[in-house]
């Protein structure tokens, strides 16, 4: 077997190549007479053997010439099966009907659709063979040859090529992938094609009537074998000569045999006719000459229908003879056409028509019209150039001519055997395939070949038998001069003419065309316009799927039918039909996968060992075009991934693939990208918090300036948290791509936008504001980006230096990304020059702006807190400066250094208000301020730097302890003690109430209102003035009282020009009063 | 802007602005009956739209700010405009503290609103240069960095105006126009063309501008000196874009006729040439016409490609200060910057 697929091999890529070669070529007989020629060392072909196998009464007929080409895969790859296979002797007896159903099935896999009538004899001999691979290589085979039986071989040969084609283009198509848009085309031009069907059905119905009784308005019947049923096969033949022969036996009337017969038979032709020889022939070759040339569907269009004259208003004065495609078929159904000529003439006159009408050489019309007279050119080839006549006239001929020529060796035997084929004047089972095939070396099993002159020679055949043979180039008589074209000459394509060398064919009918069209055109001036021609893949494709896609996009036009959904219409469903031809597809995919054999081999495994499959198949619908599986997604099932796969393990549980396909989403997606602007940015921003915490500070001492009561957790520090993007939280992803999380996408994107807000000033905004913000910054990237795929996405263009450098055609893309980039934000109003100035002027310019703002705001708060640092800095001050500005500067001095820059400690008021935490100037503070925190957190004074102890409260004086004191001030304690035992209390600690109101006197010197005073209280003032007076002048005697009390002295020594000048202007208001600076001290 | 009992009360000084800003021939009075129209017409929006603003803030009487809020976009402007207030303000400071010396040149500077400025820098009078550091208030903008902060720091003097720079570059692109028109001319010319430069809507015109801008109506009836000053300035430049834009439209317009042959109409009549050696003098120029003006006008109030991406194109169906507040030519401004 391993010798066998190395074989095998290397033919698969022989036959490939000459494939290709096939299709590119314009006239595929060259090819098929080269493949033939180096075909095969195997002498004898599975052909050969069919037709030995045949039964004995079958004429060897000339094969069909160019169904070569189209067996050329076959042979190639199974020559070996074939050559195995071929000597088994196949029964010539027919075989039930239900195995030709089973027959026709397998072929039906093949999408012949012309199949005939099969062939019991080649059935049975596949029938017969063991192997069953090989079985079903050779029904194959013969299943191919049978469909030449009885429809005329040039037709078929068409039908052959586009067949072969079609296999080859199937492969081809899993590596191509075609756009869709050609679909909905393809489904108007179906719809086109119906309904000119349709009408050409209606007007030729009356015509059609009486064409059809044709046959059964037979003359009437001996016996059923000579009834023009159109038998045409050996099956048949034999069928009906047992059916003679015991014509007794059966209870039936000829009539109801010949329904059942004509049952049967529904291969039989439309054309045939009793009394028109070469009817069919001509008939059935011009029906497909028009139904491909209809089918050519991007060209055919304006050809299929009259021309309106709404359209083309001046039309038929222009022509005078109009036609089209659909006028033909009509002519066609009607039978006016006498011979090849005439129809060969109405068809060149639709294109001449056109060039005629359309004579500006760039009309689009043009352009497929020479398209189409091309295409016309290469199918009119196969078309037989027969003369219909009548049977008599033509019987008569014949029989004239036998005599004349064989004279005496004419046997006549075959011909009462056969009185069907001979009375029906068509074509016998084409046994004679082997003359074709046959190389000229060997020439066993073909005699005929000998007996045939070569060149296709317009000498009859020997035999009588052959006069059956309507060989439409040798045995027209009527037409012999047009041999020399050989228009689907079977002889010219014999490797034995000499004739027929490549390219005598198409020279031919080339003069054939022009000379039917004639006057109409300039013959020279058309061809030099020139035609595009599809790739030819393409065009297979588009040919061999357009049912399917007319089809397809039927149904989804039903959906979206007046552009817009409709509910009522069906659904899209999935049939059986396709689903069980996608299995087998994939099956059949696995199969070349696993096994590196042929794909046609596996073809056929599938059908044959798919259990799931019925015998049903393909008979439950009709067989749909070859489409691609991502076309036609009803009858598809996307592949699944491996990990998806239901796998289980021993004990029965499903084994999950997911862990390796999951992955950490990479992290940085939802911040943004660290550069230049981003970083500058978050440093404007850094500057912005910086200063707006100096700012706090300057606010705390402001207020604390202007307000007269202070709670305790009235000023927070404000110490905002620096700004920080997070990204998302590690997270877990399945797939590539970006993740797709719209919430998490806007809430970056808000976050973004919040960020632009902070850094263009606003510490705080709205929701609602920020909402709105971000709404427009989406809409306006959605707009970015669309207009960014819209540039990139233009149409790539040939790029003429480069494809003539690199010899083939190099395509470029319209827009460079750059460009690309530049056109969207042009067209949204963004360009580079306003990018480049925002980050100028509205980043880096505003950087160095805050720069000079935070200074600013520095050196205010540090006038603030020192303002005798500010405008008069004097020697001390300067000096302050100098040993560490910075610091100074930077607000937070005091703390860092614990250096007492402003006397703090001097003063002993950083242990009196336990305020070192606000680093601000407290001198500046109020004293009312200092009892609030004196008397809310007495315990609250720790300092780090401090040198002296608190002293002990003194004793308050009692009557006891007043000796103890100086004896100046016996006689004022002792009056004051008279009222009672009780110590004498100090002002500080009267109770509340009872205190004496202190004057205040906001740190300005500024006195807002006067105040009124009630008398008794001037008096207690004066009282108390005196007092302090006295003690004043008592500290000055008193060293050790003085430093005793010297706290409450500071107080007082502040509050006392305060005081003295409310007494001397009590009504001014705007007195300015200056505090004593505290070096004043 | 009904054209209807509108009387035109400007046209000499609309006249001589459109010469000073290019314009040589003698314009006719519908044209610049119809450029005081549109300026007249931008004044009324001008005015409503700051006091809006100014009533947002809760204040009745517009402010100066709210003016130059307007024109934020057009930072060129902004800065002249601040430098004008500045300036104004030394002159005043001047005028009251010496009054005997150069008041009255002060005077006329300040009025010709633009042309103050194109002079201040270049030849601006000795008596303001010594002035100069005398006292130099800065006109703060309330949407200014300071704004960020809740806190306001003093003035200081010795801060360098960044906007400066801008000023100058556009500052010196006038100059430099004006250099190029005033090149050709003789002495007579020019003194008249100096005249002209003085032209202004509101110096020495207070009472008929408020009238006719319709102050009392539109928004409060007292407006601040500053305030007719600003819009003294801003419709010079109003007339001054006007009318270039009109000549530019002009000039294509001639180029168009040439090309396609319309202009030879008068077949006896000597046909325009290129300006040579041996041109006619200015004044057989045709002035620009109504269509002009009226093109020009529409070419300034196109809407931007930004504001149609931002999706802005339904809300806002004409931005009437397009013509007052042209958003900064980014190239010229990278210029700057560079």
């Amino acid at each position: 077997m391993d010798r066998k697929i190395g074989i095998f091999k290397e033919r698969f890529s022989n036959s490939a190549a000459r494939l290709s070669a096939f299709l590119r070529s314009k006239n595929p007989r060259r090819v098929g007479v080269g493949a033939a020629a180096s075909a095969n060392n195997t002498s004898r072909t599975r052909d050969d053997g069919a037709f030995q196998t045949g039964p004995s009464t079958a004429n060897p007929a000339p094969p069909p010439p160019i169904r070569r080409a189209a067996r050329v895969i076959d042979e190639d790859d199974y020559g070996d099966e074939d050559d195995e296979e071929e000597d088994i002797p196949a029964p010539p007896a027919p075989l039930p009907q239900v195995q030709r159903a089973a027959r026709v099935i397998d072929e039906d896999d093949y999408g012949d659709e012309e199949e005939e009538e099969g062939d019991k004899a080649d059935g049975a001999g596949g029938q017969s063979s063991g192997q069953e691979q090989a079985q079903v290589a050779a029904s194959d085979a013969q299943g191919r040859m049978e469909i030449d039986n009885a429809a005329p071989e040039a037709s078929k040969d068409s039908a052959e090529d586009a067949q072969a084609a079609e296999e080859a283009a199937k492969k081809e198509f899993n590596n191509y992938f075609y756009t869709l848009e050609n679909d909905r085309a393809a489904w108007l031009e179906q719809q086109k094609l119906d309904a000119m069907e349709a009408q050409i059905e209606a007007d030729t119905s009356g015509q059609a009537a009486p064409g059809s009784t044709n046959h059964m308005a037979g003359p009437p019947l001996e016996t059923l074998s000579t009834t023009n049923l159109g038998a045409t096969s050996l099956v048949m033949k034999n069928l009906f000569r047992r059916i003679d022969e015991r014509r007794a036996e059966i209870k039936a009337t000829d009539a109801e045999i010949r329904n059942i017969i004509r049952d049967v038979r529904k291969g039989r032709s439309k054309w045939a006719s009793d009394d028109k020889v070469n009817q069919e022939e001509l008939y059935e070759a011009a029906e497909q000459v028009l139904n491909s040339l209809k089918a050519e569907t991007e060209y055919a269009g304006p050809f299929l229908q009259k021309v309106n004259k709404r359209e083309a208003p001046d039309y038929y004065s222009v022509i005078k003879h109009p036609m089209d495609i659909g006028s033909m078929f009509k002519k066609l159904r009607g039978q006016t056409y006498k011979s090849k000529r005439e129809f060969v003439d109405d068809l060149n006159l639709i294109w001449a028509n056109c060039l005629k009408y359309n004579a500006d050489p760039n009309h689009f019309l043009r352009k497929k019209a020479l398209y189409m007279r091309k295409r016309s050119e290469e199918l009119l080839q196969h078309v037989p150039d027969v003369v219909i006549m009548d049977r008599a006239t033509f019987e008569a001929e014949e029989r004239r001519k036998a005599k004349l020529e064989i004279g005496l060796e004419g046997d006549e035997e075959s011909e009462e055997e056969e009185p069907l084929m001979a009375s029906r004047g068509r074509k016998a089972p084409k046994k004679g395939n082997s003359v074709r095939k046959a190389p000229p070396i060997v020439n066993e099993g073909t005699p005929e070949a000998e007996a045939r002159p070569p060149g296709g020679s317009t000498i009859p055949p020997s035999t009588s038998l052959r006069n059956e043979f309507l060989r439409p180039d040798s045995e027209a008589p009527a037409d012999v001069s047009t041999n020399g074209f050989a228009t689907a000459s079977p002889g010219a394509l014999t490797p034995l003419a000499p004739l027929g060398a490549p390219g005598s064919a198409a020279p031919g009918s080339q003069a054939d065309a022009s000379e039917a069209e004639g006057n109409a055109y300039d013959n020279a001036g058309a061809q030099g316009e020139e035609i595009d021609f599809e790739d030819p893949e393409l065009k297979v494709w588009k040919l061999v799927t357009k049912k399917g896609r007319a089809r397809v996009a039927g149904w989804r036009h039903q959906l979206f039918r007046g552009d817009k959904l409709n509910p009522d219409a069906p659904a899209l469903l999935r049939r059986k039909a396709g689903m069980r031809r996608w299995l087998r597809h994939q099956k059949t995919l696995v199969g070349e996968g696993s096994q590196e054999a042929d794909v046609q081999v596996d073809d056929m495994d599938g059908v044959q060992t798919i259990p799931s499959e019925t015998i049903a198949e393909g008979m439950e619908e009709e067989e749909e075009g070859y489409l691609p599986d991502y076309y036609d997604t009803m009858s598809a099932l996307p592949d699944l991934p491996k990990a998806l796969d239901w796998v289980e393990d021993t004990d029965g549980n499903v084994i999950t693939h997911c862990e390796e396909t999951l992955r950490l989403a990479p992290k940085g997606q939802f911040i943004a990208p660290s550069g230049n602007l981003s970083s500058k940015m978050a440093g404007n921003m850094h500057a912005m918090q910086e200063t707006r915490k100096i700012c706090a500070k300057i606010g705390i001492v402001k207020q604390m300036q202007l307000q007269s009561q202070m709670y305790q957790n009235q000023f927070q520090k404000y110490n905002p948290l620096p700004l920080h993007e997070q990204d998302i939280e590690p997270t877990v992803v399945s797939d590539e791509g970006p993740i797709i999380a719209p919430v998490v996408c806007k809430a970056a994107l808000q976050r973004t936008v919040a960020e632009i807000f902070y850094h263009s000033g606003y510490e705080e905004f709205q929701p609602s504001a920020l909402d709105s913000a971000t709404d427009l910054a989406s809409n306006f990237f959605e707009r970015l980006t669309r207009g960014l795929n819209f540039y990139r996405e233009q149409p790539k263009t040939r790029d003429k230096q480069a494809s003539t450098a690199a010899g083939r055609p190099v395509y470029q893309s319209k827009f460079t990304k750059e460009e690309a980039i530049l056109h969207a934000l042009h067209s949204s109003g963004v360009d580079i020059g306003g990018l480049e100035a925002y980050v100028k002027e509205d980043i880096e310019r505003l950087g160095s702006k805050l720069g000079v703002m935070h200074k600013r705001m520095k050196d205010h708060l540090a006038e603030l807190i020192r303002p005798a640092l500010g405008d008069n800095a004097g020697a001390d001050g300067v000096g302050a400066f100098d040993d560490g500005s910075d610091q100074f500067v930077g607000g937070d001095y005091a703390e860092e250094l614990g250096v007492d820059f402003f006397g703090f400690k001097e003063l002993g008021l950083d242990k009196e208000f336990g305020l070192r935490s606000l680093s601000v100037p407290l001198h500046l503070l109020q004293n009312r301020m200092h009892s609030a925190y004196q008397s809310q957190n007495p315990g609250a004074v720790t300092t780090t730097g401090a040198v002296m102890e608190d002293l002990p409260p003194l004793d308050p004086i009692t009557a006891h302890n007043l000796q103890s004191e100086i004896g100046l001030v016996h006689p004022f304690f002792s009056q004051k003690l008279q009222n009672g035992d009780e110590p004498l209390v100090e002002d500080e600690e009267l109770p509340v109430k009872q205190r004496f109101p202190k004057p205040r006197l906001p740190p300005t010197g500024k006195i807002t209102s006067p105040r009124k005073r009630p008398i008794r209280e001037q008096q207690q003032l004066a009282k108390k003035k005196r007092k302090l007076e006295e003690a004043t002048t008592e500290g000055g005697l008193g060293s050790a009282e003085k430093s005793q009390s010297g706290p409450l002295e500071k107080k007082l020594r502040l509050e006392m020009p305060a005081e003295k000048e409310v007494e001397k202007e009590p009504e001014k208001d705007d007195a300015m009063g200056v505090i004593s600076p505290p070096d004043s001290l | 802007m009904s054209s209807d009992g509108f009387t035109p009360k400007y046209r000499t000084e609309i006249q001589q602005m459109m010469f000073v800003s290019g314009e040589t021939g003698e314009a006719a009075v519908e044209t610049t009956t119809l450029i005081e129209e549109i300026v007249r017409n931008q004044v009324h929006h001008m005015l409503k739209e700051s006091t809006d603003l100014a009533n947002r803030r809760g204040n009745r009487a517009i402010a100066t700010t709210d003016l130059m809020y307007l024109i934020r976009h057009d930072r060129a402007k902004l800065s002249r405009l601040r430098h004008f207030l500045q300036w104004k303000d030394v002159r005043k400071n001047v005028k009251d503290s010496s009054d005997d010396k150069g008041a009255g040149d002060a005077g006329v500077d300040l009025a010709g609103g633009d042309e103050a400025l194109g002079a201040g820098l270049g030849a601006g009078p000795d008596a303001t240069v010594d002035m100069k550091k005398n006292k130099k208030n800065r006109v703060e903008l309330p949407w200014d960095v300071a704004s960020y902060f809740s806190e306001q720091v003093p003035p200081r003097d010795d801060e360098e105006d960044e906007e400066e720079e801008e000023m100058n570059f556009a500052t010196l692109q006038r100059l430099k126009l004006a250099d190029e028109r005033t090149k050709n001319m003789s002495k007579e010319d020019y003194m008249h063309w100096s005249e002209c430069r003085q032209a202004s809507f509101t110096f020495r015109k207070g009472k008929r501008f408020r009238e006719w801008a319709g102050f009392g109506v539109i928004t409060d009836s007292k407006p601040n000196d500053d305030i007719i000053d600003i819009l003294g300035f801003l419709t010079f430049e109003i007339v001054q874009t006007l009318t270039e834009e009109a000549l530019k439209v002009k000039v294509e317009e001639d180029m168009a006729k040439k090309q396609s042959g319309i202009g030879k109409e008068q077949p006896g009549h000597k046909r325009k040439r290129e300006p040579g050696l041996f041109d006619l003098p200015e004044e057989e120029r045709e002035p620009v016409s109504k269509a002009h003006v009226q093109e020009a006008f529409r070419r300034t109030q196109q809407l931007s490609l930004r504001s149609k991406a931002l999706g802005l194109r339904m809300h806002i169906i004409k931005q009437p200060l397009k013509l007052v507040s042209l958003r900064q030519d980014r190239a010229t401004l990278l210029h700057v910057l560079t």
